[in-house]
């Protein structure tokens, strides 16, 4: 390495590579840059030393922005991805909330609800909702609602199914309540709950059953009456 | 949400598991989840309904009024077989909680019968977690609320008789 005081001389050519190898560096042009600086060959002197200090960082600098530019792809990438997801969630949350309302038209003015997994107030309080709607845009005669699938209710949501059933009376509509299990029977009967009027059946078929039965004496007390036959249906 | 079947409780059950809430449905989804990390824990059947019911009600206050916030569940926080349940959010804190715990009421007052459709519950959500589980508290300011409850092994029921 040179004195301090000494003055080095700079061929033009050579600075010119440089200050062109550094404009190319400032776009982002890496490759021309090293081309450019490696076509002057390495020189043993003074400004040779610059010269290959810059052409090193140059390559460091190269390689850590390709580095960078994987990652952020990367991180884009993944970005989608979760996005996407989300958008899943999005949609699985839908189904969950047309799923805990799951009303069923299974007969021509019967209206089945099956109740499964966990009820709390806000999930009782939708149901009625849902279900006292469909009564009225079905004209459904008879509403069962299934609840063999809980185990455990609150007693204010047992006390809420109790009148939800007897609304669905007041629309004109029978209420069955089928699959209560010995747990929420207890807690009806200790929160003594008013249950005049509230038919129940032990299972769903035996619902299903029950309805049918009431049909066909309604049938056969109408066919009775247009026959001027006085037959009285069982 | 729901954790692989093999992470059993019982490997690191003192940890809290916290479980982010911003909607309604999360809430059926973490009571579920929290039934079954109930059941692998140890709780009898009915009692793991229970805490069910309690984290999916505490859970959906949050969704309802708590803008967001998190449930936390800790099994066996202390060592006496309890499960602590945390309900944190970031929404205005109640006005009147006394009231808020009342059945057929939020912390205004009495819902109205007639206001419940489309209100999107019964107003008995704390009353139930007052209930079926134990050791109510609520902390609350400006920046939010937590509400922890205890939830003993054995149930209400058999409790009260003793």
């Amino acid at each position: 390495m040179s004195n301090e005081s000494e003055i080095i001389e700079i061929p033009p050519d050579r600075l010119q590579r440089i200050i062109q190898g550094l404009s190319y560096a400032t776009v982002d042009k890496f490759a021309a840059c090293l081309d450019l600086l490696r076509t002057g060959g390495q020189k043993d002197d003074d400004f040779g030393e610059l010269e290959m200090a810059f052409t090193v960082f140059v390559e460091e600098l190269s390689s850590a922005k390709t580095a960078l530019k994987d990652t952020l792809n990367k991180h884009e990438q993944a970005n989608r991805e979760l996005e996407m997801k989300l958008q899943m969630i999005e949609m699985q949350q839908a189904a969950i909330r047309d799923l805990s309302t799951p009303i069923i038209e299974v007969w021509a003015g019967v209206l089945c609800l099956p109740v499964v997994g966990l009820v709390d107030s806000q999930r009782s309080a939708e149901m009625t909702e849902t279900l006292l709607e469909m009564i009225v845009a079905k004209q459904a005669r008879t509403a069962i609602v299934d609840i063999t699938g809980i185990d455990v209710m609150d007693t204010k949501t047992a006390d809420h199914f109790i009148k939800m059933a007897k609304a669905v009376r007041l629309l004109g509509s029978e209420c069955i309540l089928s699959g209560i299990n010995p747990s929420i029977a207890q807690t009806l009967t200790h929160i003594g709950v008013d249950l005049t009027g509230i038919r129940t059946m032990r299972n769903l078929r035996d619902a299903l059953q029950a309805h049918l039965r009431d049909t066909e004496q309604l049938g056969a007390a109408r066919a009775g009456r247009n026959a001027r036959k006085p037959e009285i249906a069982e | 949400m729901p954790l692989p079947e093999s992470e059993a409780p019982a490997r690191s059950e003192r940890a809290e598991r916290a479980y982010p809430v911003s909607r309604r449905e999360d809430a059926l989804v973490i009571g579920r989840e929290a039934q079954r990390l109930g059941l692998l824990f140890g709780l009898a059947k009915k009692r793991a309904g229970e805490l069910a019911i309690v984290v999916s009600e505490l859970a959906s206050n949050i969704a309802k009024y708590g803008v967001r916030g998190e449930i936390a569940l800790s099994f066996d926080p202390d060592g006496e077989g309890d499960v602590r349940v945390s309900a944190r959010d970031v929404g205005p804190p109640f006005r009147d909680l006394e009231l808020a715990k009342t059945d057929g009421c939020d912390d205004r007052g009495p819902i109205d019968p007639a206001g419940i459709i489309g209100r999107g519950g019964l107003g008995t959500g704390l009353g139930a977690v007052l209930r079926l589980a134990d050791h109510f508290e609520c902390r609350q300011d400006e920046a939010g609320k937590e509400i922890t409850v205890l939830f003993h092994r054995e149930p209400v029921s058999k409790r009260r008789r003793t």
